[in-house]
């Protein structure tokens, strides 16, 4: 009895370790409208909505806290100010979280209106639901997808600048690599002076400029956005950061340069898709 | 306090089969949830809690080898799904957990209180272990010493911290455990 049962059980963990493995197989080997990806589409038309309406539920949780540490923050400089601010808490949550909404959907809505993109361009908005829980990917799941006339490499943005580009598609939700990502690579240049580069992401988090040559001047606080070059999928012109820190060394080729990001990708929550 | 020793699966009777596996299911799908949507927003330490691989350390401690295995696979396979990550890679490694955590409830002798966290901690180190030895292989950057100190270390605390609360949240979900001897696997 007890030979069997523990053959059964190593007879079981084979198995899905083989299922495992053929599914990673698989999922690489086949195309993007390959069986495995269908499935997984399809299993989003379920996953999608619950995510969605957790997402929703947690967000007032979410947008409390957030608002809870910066009023501990702004209660220590002001100690004063405690009773009072403690009486108008509730209100002033309420408050604040619609402004913060507000501020969000005026942002998006000046890029939408900047010149940036080309003019006919069509947006979507989006709502982010899910976010990579790993060291290994930034990437968010937003509640558009291909109803909405969502597609692959579809530029992300929201009123601070570029959050990343669409990775995946189903009908109901899509996948966004963000530029933090250590494989988001974009075409970039540093403004005024036009020198050209490569956003690339990292495991780390930061983002840098690469191969922007020694030669040009280069300098902290100037504002790096998309180059729009041929073939590039983001237009012309989308921010994407600040030049925080150059550092040059007589043995390589080009600068190095890190980049702060304008978008905040703790709290990124609405954004825009440029379809 | 205290907790009853974690004890070992045996295959439920017929009737309560279905019970059994809706149980599990359920479980199931609040692991998912809490992983998909709120892990991303608890940001402690700099990592984010990992609570599919906690409730499977608590599955394979209350239920045994096959039945964590199992829910491993599917854990793994339904998060993959929802955060849009390769299907298979986060399964092997949580059936892996599974068994094992599962191997060790069904042959150690198990110390009540701490086996969840001893668990939890050692399977977040071979989770952690695996993932790292995918992404090397999948010729992704792996710079080792930043993501041992800024991503495994707060994971295992946090991991082990939630084993506890999320062991019992488990056990008083799938009623309890149903012991087997030792001797009978």
């Amino acid at each position: 009895m007890a030979r069997k049962r523990a053959l059964r059980r190593r007879i079981v963990v084979a198995i899905l370790v083989v299922l495992s493995v053929a599914l990673l197989t698989v999922y690489f080997r086949e195309p993007a409208d390959g069986p495995v990806h269908r499935a997984e589409a399809s299993a989003m038309h379920v996953v999608a909505p619950l995510q969605s309406g957790t997402a929703r539920v947690i967000k007032p949780f979410r947008d409390g806290w957030n608002w809870a540490s910066q009023l501990f923050s702004a209660q220590s400089q002001n100690r004063s100010l405690r009773t009072q601010v403690q009486q108008l808490r509730s209100q002033l949550a309420q408050e604040l979280l619609q402004q913060q909404q507000n501020t969000e959907l005026r942002g998006i809505q000046q890029m939408r209106d900047s010149s940036v993109f080309p003019r006919g361009s069509r947006f979507a908005n989006a709502r982010v639901i899910a976010r990579s829980t790993t060291a290994w990917y930034s990437t968010v799941t937003i509640d558009a997808g291909s109803s909405q006339g969502v597609r692959v490499n579809d530029a992300v943005v929201n009123g601070q600048g570029l959050v990343g580009r669409v990775s995946a598609v189903t009908p109901d939700a899509s996948e966004v690599t963000l530029i933090t990502d250590q494989e988001s690579y974009i075409d970039a240049m540093v403004v005024p002076n036009d020198a050209q580069g490569l956003v690339a992401g990292s495991v780390t988090g930061d983002v840098t400029l690469q191969y922007v040559d020694r030669s040009e001047k280069v300098v902290t606080g100037q504002v790096v956005m998309t180059s729009g070059m041929k073939g590039s999928i983001f237009t012309r012109g989308i921010p994407i950061g600040q030049v925080s820190a150059v550092a040059q060394q007589d043995v390589e080729l080009y600068q190095s340069i890190s980049v702060t990001p304008y978008v905040d990708f703790h709290t990124l929550d609405l954004v825009m898709v440029v379809l | 306090m205290a907790m009853r020793a974690p004890a070992i699966d045996k295959p439920a009777d017929g009737p309560h089969v279905a019970a059994e596996i809706g149980r599990l299911a359920v479980l199931l799908v609040v692991a998912t949830l809490l992983q998909t949507a709120v892990a991303a927003n608890i940001h402690i330490l700099g990592a984010n809690p990992d609570f599919v691989l906690v409730f499977v350390v608590a599955v394979a401690l209350l239920r045994g080898a096959e039945i964590g295995a199992i829910f491993g696979f599917v854990a793994g396979g339904i998060v993959s799904i929802a955060l849009f990550e390769p299907p298979g890679v986060r399964s092997l490694a949580l059936v892996a957990v599974g068994y094992l955590v599962g191997r060790y409830a069904e042959t150690a002798d198990l110390s009540p209180n701490i086996a969840p966290i001893v668990s939890a901690f050692v399977a977040t180190l071979i989770f952690e272990a695996f993932s790292l030895l995918s992404q090397f292989l999948f010729g992704r950057e792996v710079p080792i010493v930043y993501l041992t100190d800024h991503w495994v270390i707060p994971l295992l605390v946090l991991d082990s911290l939630l084993a506890v609360p999320l062991y019992l949240v488990a056990r008083w979900w799938l009623r309890g455990e149903r012991r087997v001897r030792i001797s009978e696997t």
